[in-house]
């Protein structure tokens, strides 16, 4: 039978890691076929590359009959084959409900209303999802998930379904129905072949055929059966272990199984009648337990059942609702520091400080904890050596294999000696080898050195090794005993079926078996350029439900302008007034008080007290308290009668120098009206033969706010929209869900525009209520044609986004996307595009910088169709002008992203 | 004291983060040296190289006179239009000034009859336009008087002695430059304690610290004094070597004044910029917010235009609540006119406050944030 999809000597490599080294494999078709191997042995990496998802690097793929590295091919496929990538649902939309995302997959591959909604309830029926239709895809357990998961790379009937590692981190009831629903839908649908990956060696038993991997080699393919024949290992896991190389496996050691001593029975751990609520929601519903001194006691239960927020009770870094911690007899109280000197805590993820070396990582804790500085190097060094970290001392912790950064958080929570340990989730990702090493660890630590550990998993196997453990479902421990009794109370064959046994026991409903698994349909595929519109509207749906759903970005988009437009509209003013003026006048004559008085008498300027002498004036402008100083000298009437021309002296204080700038302007004037009144009424001098008709217009108040208004509007209205457009690109590659748009037919214009559309909008009634405001609250004229500048807003706004998509295609984060939007659309649109200094003062250079964003083509129909009577002609051919912009941008950005994953 | 030394190694932790971080670094250094220089060179407030259009309806001699009058720097070259080319040119923003030239001006001025000048103004560039046009008036009036009566003592009624304190020249990238690099002080402070917390948030590695026995309180302490002490220094440095070394521009004040307000400064931004990270989970979502918040406390601290042009409400609500409006004072006073701490003091009280005050909403709200 002709494989489902080939590999022909492909490698792949990230930078300088090798994820795939020459990889030839045939995967056969209509069965289930598995990768197994722990994490970062490129699993995920092959599985993207069959998927279509991630472009090749070298080597030949072939999926479904064709060359994975043809254009024309992955088109033709994708809609047959269904992607599912790792991470407990990475590929959903946490805010919108079950359905909302089932409604945004079968978008996505074209399908009809009708076709959907039938589609959609069949699936939740199947997967036993039907009775939580509206509830928020980020609220689900990780089972329901990843069952939402699966509904949704079902939607389209898929002849090739690609799950990568579907079960991690889900508890065993929740996994042994997720793999009796794929039985079910394989029964319904023979045809369809499964390639999926797993690091859980039980579950590979019921694969078809397996390919293991390791250190981006196949090391070994065939069925389970072969596998432990040629092994002679009874179970998957050791048959894994005795395939590896050489030179890994000699470092394996069996975890021994030491008996643990009888202690003093004292009581290290005890919790009583734990409650934690978060709101009207209960992580922790009444949990007791008592653990003596030197005891393991495991922890199972699954992701989002209470196990962590119960650990992070006991360390006291959260405070429990009801209930008490008792360390020791001690209770724990509210930021206790005493007791946490007695803890030693390591959390699920990674948590120490990437930017330290593994010897400053130690040495920081050894001082945190107070560790006495004669014994601080000394310590450092007994754990090193005891935690085998010697050779990795000076290297950063991101550089360092899984396993031994998890030795590395080992040794920092041991630092301190304490004599309890809390481990959260520690061996989860690591290999088999490194595990085990983990564990003797371990074991050493509670059998020699009387050390209290308190762990969780979700190994069976590890379970097993615990004296003690501890079964817990949403919220609530179902049973406390040693394995072996667990195992023999539930009348079990394993421990993981006593585990599945207890959850049945407490599920709400017995699990689901539907009669008809079969998601098919009889209607007919869609019309294609009715798919394409389809797929198009897919993205401006979901993203306008996320973005209502998302009080930050709302925030950002809607009242962020507001705020914006009332603080420059009020704040940038240069409506330069009360200045205030200080005088020493010297000569108190009638002459020299109506000098003055020509200064007072325009709004301009403010009478200040008067100074003494000219040596306090650096002291009075000192605070920036006078703007102007005017000195009359003595004897100021008398040489003004005799034609000897007094000489008067103004001194600005020129630290602002616009102000001082503003101020000389109204000086001049001033002293020029005095003249003339002075040549007329009292025949002083000579009047001008000239005379000036100053005229201001567009704006005969020459007020600030008439003109920023329209050129703030300019500004909000680039910034606003451009960063939420690069967000909301970005957002995707960071969360994981951009892989719905490398994986479904989805073609890149659809989703450029798809996600620009409702920003646009949004933009576009921002345009509108900053109009308003500014007409209202700011009383601007309005001269011109507001439905032309309307139409033009329409152009800049969809230039806007589309400036912000295109700098989305270059960044990774959204805080890159933020700034890097910002800092580049800021410098032109406040600098060069006639906010502040007019285009026509630039040089020509600042003029062609400004002239290349669309910010400089806006603002003069914004401002002109305010003030300047501006119509449609002006309007209509800077809209010309803008829609070039929309659409050049939308071509760049069209080319800078990648369909597929480098 | 052992509080004090874990805030010391927790401090010693942040500015190893910091070094460790090549982007930010690369940024803090860009925005201290070249970002001064650029920016302080580019678009300003003052009239310069105004965009004029003359209207020449006289073509004599004196006409003529007048046009080559009007000159860089304060004018472009100014073009001679018709007067519906130049209606035009000055509603498309082409020009900023238009100056009318009577027929018969030259003749009517010897024939001793009265004349006008018109001179129409586009209202719209509020910035220069004012101010161009009473500059435009006295240029015009000079190269008269001259034009009439060469040689002459000046016919003028009084001697105008005119003096600029502080920046003699009106120099307007000395004002800019300064005012930049405290712009630059805020933005900076505000993403560097910001994002120290989200990242502590984002890798776990927050929750870690707290299961030993330190405080939020240390936590918060060491993060403002690492973030601000690099702040400070760059600004220092940048100060010294970038805008009175590189760029010639005088500093009048005391430089350790100087450095002690904005001390103040730095710990009533970092705060703020703390307290906007504990409402975010997300570095994308502080990007969001902070960047209002930048852009306001920029616009409205006075540095870009004067305080006293804002509203009254405006200014009252300003001083209260924003720590940059206290500083662009302060800063103004020490480095342009010199003043000494007497003066001063009140402003650096003033950030005090509100730097404290920030910080006790910081710890409320850190507390509040861990637990949830």
């Amino acid at each position: 039978m002709e494989p489902v999809a080939r590999l022909i000597d492909v490698s792949h490599r990230y930078g300088g890691v090798t994820a795939l080294e020459a990889v030839t494999l045939d995967i056969p078709s209509g069965g289930m076929a598995g990768l197994i191997g722990p994490d970062g042995v490129g699993k995920s990496t092959l599985l993207a590359l069959v998927a279509g998802v991630r472009r090749g690097q070298t080597g030949q793929i072939e999926s479904l009959g064709g060359s994975m590295g043809q254009r024309a091919h992955r088109a033709a496929v994708a809609p047959r084959i269904a992607y599912m990538p790792q991470g407990l649902g990475r590929n959903l939309y946490p805010t919108l409900t079950v359905t909302e995302n089932l409604q945004f997959f079968g978008r996505l591959f074209g399908q009809g209303a009708a076709e959907r909604d039938a589609r959609i309830a069949m699936l939740l029926e199947a997967t036993g999802l039907a009775p939580f239709p509206d509830r928020p895809a980020g609220k689900l357990s990780g089972g329901m998930k990843q069952k939402l998961g699966l509904c949704a790379a079902l939607i389209h009937d898929p002849d090739l379904l690609i799950l990568d590692e579907p079960t991690t981190g889900v508890d065993p009831l929740s996994r042994r129905q997720f793999w009796e629903l794929i039985d079910r839908v394989r029964e319904a649908r023979p045809g369809m072949s499964v390639l999926t990956a797993t690091a859980y060696m039980e579950e590979a038993d019921r694969f078809d055929w397996i390919a293991a991997l390791d250190a981006g080699r196949v090391i070994a393919t065939g069925s389970p059966e072969e596998l432990r024949t040629r092994t002679g290992a009874d179970s998957l896991e050791g048959a894994f272990v005795a395939l590896l190389p050489e030179e890994i496996r000699s470092r394996h050691k069996a975890v021994p199984s030491l008996p643990r001593p009888q202690s003093g029975g004292r009581i290290a751990i005890e919790a009583e009648g734990l409650v934690k609520r978060f709101g009207d929601f209960t992580a922790v519903d009444h949990v007791s337990f008592s653990i003596p001194e030197g005891e393991i006691f495991g922890f199972l239960g699954s992701n989002g059942c209470g196990k962590t927020t119960t650990m992070k009770m006991l360390t006291g870094l959260l405070d429990p609702t009801e209930g008490t911690t008792k360390l020791f007899g001690r209770a724990l109280g509210r930021a206790d520091m005493a007791a946490r000197l007695g803890i030693g805590y390591m959390s699920q993820a990674f948590s120490l400080y990437s930017e330290l070396t593994v010897r400053q990582n130690l040495v920081l804790h050894a001082r945190l904890y107070g560790v006495a500085p004669a014994r601080r190097l000394a310590r450092v060094a007994e754990v090193m050596a005891e935690f085998d970290l010697a050779e990795a001392a000076d290297a950063m912790p991101e550089s360092l294999p899984l396993g031994l950064r998890q030795r590395l958080q080992l040794a920092v929570a041991m630092i301190h000696e304490p004599p309890i340990l809390i481990l959260d989730e520690p061996t989860s990702g690591v290999d088999p080898v490194a595990r085990d090493a983990f564990w003797a660890t371990l074991m050493r630590l509670s059998r020699e050195k009387g050390v209290t550990i308190f762990i969780s998993t979700h190994f069976m196997n590890e379970a097993a090794r615990c004296d003690r453990i501890s079964l817990m479902h949403a919220g609530r421990v179902l049973d406390i005993g040693t394995p072996e009794d667990i195992v023999a109370r539930r009348g079990a064959e394993s421990l993981e079926a006593a585990f599945i046994a207890a959850l049945e026991a407490e599920a709400e409903s017995p699990a689901p078996a539907p009669e008809d698994a079969r998601p098919a349909s009889a209607e007919p595929t869609p019309h294609k350029r009715f798919a394409a519109g389809t797929r198009l509207y897919a993205y401006s749906w979901r993203e306008t439900l996320e973005l209502a759903r998302d009080p930050i970005r709302l925030f950002f988009a809607l009242l962020g302008p507001v705020i914006l437009m009332l603080a420059m509209g009020f704040g940038i003013s240069f409506d330069v007034d009360r200045l205030s003026l200080a005088v020493l006048n010297q000569d108190q004559s009638a002459a020299s008080h109506r000098l003055t008085e020509g200064f007072t008498a325009i709004p301009q300027f403010a009478l200040a007290p008067p100074f003494a002498s000219p040596a306090d004036l650096p002291d009075r402008m000192g605070l920036g308290a006078v703007a102007l100083a005017l000195d009359i000298p003595e004897g100021f009437e008398r040489d003004l009668h005799r034609g000897d021309v007094p000489e008067i002296g103004l001194t600005f204080d020129g630290a602002m120098p616009f102000r001082a700038q503003t101020a000389q302007g109204y000086a001049l004037g001033v002293l020029q009206d005095y003249a003339q009144k002075a040549a007329v009424e009292e025949g002083l001098g000579t009047t001008s033969p000239v005379g000036f008709e100053t005229r201001y217009l567009f704006n005969q108040t020459f007020e600030s706010a008439n003109a920023m208004v329209p050129s703030v509007l300019m500004l909000i209205l680039m910034l606003v929209p451009a960063v939420m457009a690069a967000v909301s690109v970005v957002r995707e590659k960071e969360t994981g869900t951009i892989a719905n748009f490398h994986a479904t037919p989805v073609s890149r214009i659809e989703f450029l525009i798809g996600k620009q559309l409702p920003y646009l909008a949004l933009a576009w009634i921002s345009f509108w209520v900053l109009v308003i405001l500014g007409l209202t609250v700011f009383s601007v004229p309005l001269s011109g044609n507001l439905v032309a500048l309307g139409l033009a807003a329409l152009a800049y706004v969809t230039a806007t986004t589309g400036f912000g998509q295109l700098i989305s295609a270059f960044t990774r984060t959204q805080v890159a996307a933020v700034f890097a939007t910002a800092v580049i659309s800021i410098i032109p649109t406040v600098n060069f595009s006639g906010l502040v200094v007019p285009v026509s003062s630039l040089g020509d250079g600042g003029r062609l910088f400004g002239l290349a964003f669309p910010g400089a083509w806006f603002q003069p129909v914004s401002v002109g169709t305010f003030l300047k009577g501006f119509g449609w002609t002006e309007a209509l051919s800077a809209t010309a002008v803008l829609g070039l912009f929309a659409a050049t941008y939308l071509v760049f950005a069209i080319i800078s992203l990648p369909k597929q994953e480098r | 004291m052992r509080r004090l030394r874990n805030i010391l190694w927790l401090t010693g932790k942040e500015l190893r983060a910091i070094r460790g971080d090549r982007v930010m670094l690369v940024l803090i250094a860009y925005i201290f040296t070249l970002a001064v220089w650029l920016v302080s060179d580019a678009g300003s407030t003052e009239v310069d190289h105004l965009a004029t259009a003359v209207v020449d309806e006289d073509r004599s001699q004196l006409s003529a006179r007048l046009i080559d009058a009007i000159q860089p720097p304060l004018f472009a070259p100014p073009v001679v239009l018709s007067a519906p080319q130049a209606q035009a040119a000055q509603r498309a923003g082409e020009a900023i000034l238009v100056l009318t030239i009577p027929p018969d001006f030259e003749r009517d001025l010897h024939a001793g009859r009265e004349v006008t000048l018109q001179i129409l103004v586009d209202a719209t560039a509020v910035a220069q336009a004012g101010n161009g046009a009473s500059f435009l008036r006295q240029t015009l009036s000079q190269e008269l008087s001259e034009a009439l009566s060469p040689g002459a003592e000046s016919s003028d009624l009084v001697t105008v002695v005119m003096r600029n304190f502080f920046n003699p020249n009106l120099t307007s990238s000395w004002f800019s430059a300064v005012m930049q690099l405290m712009n630059n002080v805020t933005i900076l402070m505000l993403i560097l304690s910001g994002a120290s917390m989200i990242r502590e948030r984002e890798h776990g590695t927050i929750e870690h610290v707290l299961v030993m026995p330190v405080r939020p309180h240390e936590i918060v302490v060491s993060k403002i004094v690492a973030s601000g002490a690099v702040i400070l220094t760059a600004s220092l440095l940048s100060l010294v070597f970038v805008v009175q070394g590189a760029m010639g521009v005088p500093i009048a004040g005391a430089l350790w004044l100087y450095a002690c307000g904005a001390a103040i400064y730095v710990v009533a931004v970092a705060s703020l910029g703390l307290l906007l990270a504990s409402f975010t989970r997300t570095m994308g979502q502080f990007g969001l917010l902070v960047i209002p918040v930048i852009v306001l406390m920029i616009l409205l601290s006075g540095g870009m235009t004067p305080l006293e042009s804002m509203p009254d409400w405006l200014q009252g609500l300003l001083r209260t609540i924003s720590p940059a409006t206290h500083f662009v004072i302060f800063a103004q006073a020490v480095l342009y006119r010199g003043v000494g701490f007497s003066l001063v003091w009140p402003e650096m009280v003033m950030m005090a406050g509100m730097a404290a005050v920030a910080v006790v909403i910081v710890l409320a709200r850190f507390r509040k944030v861990l637990a949830g």
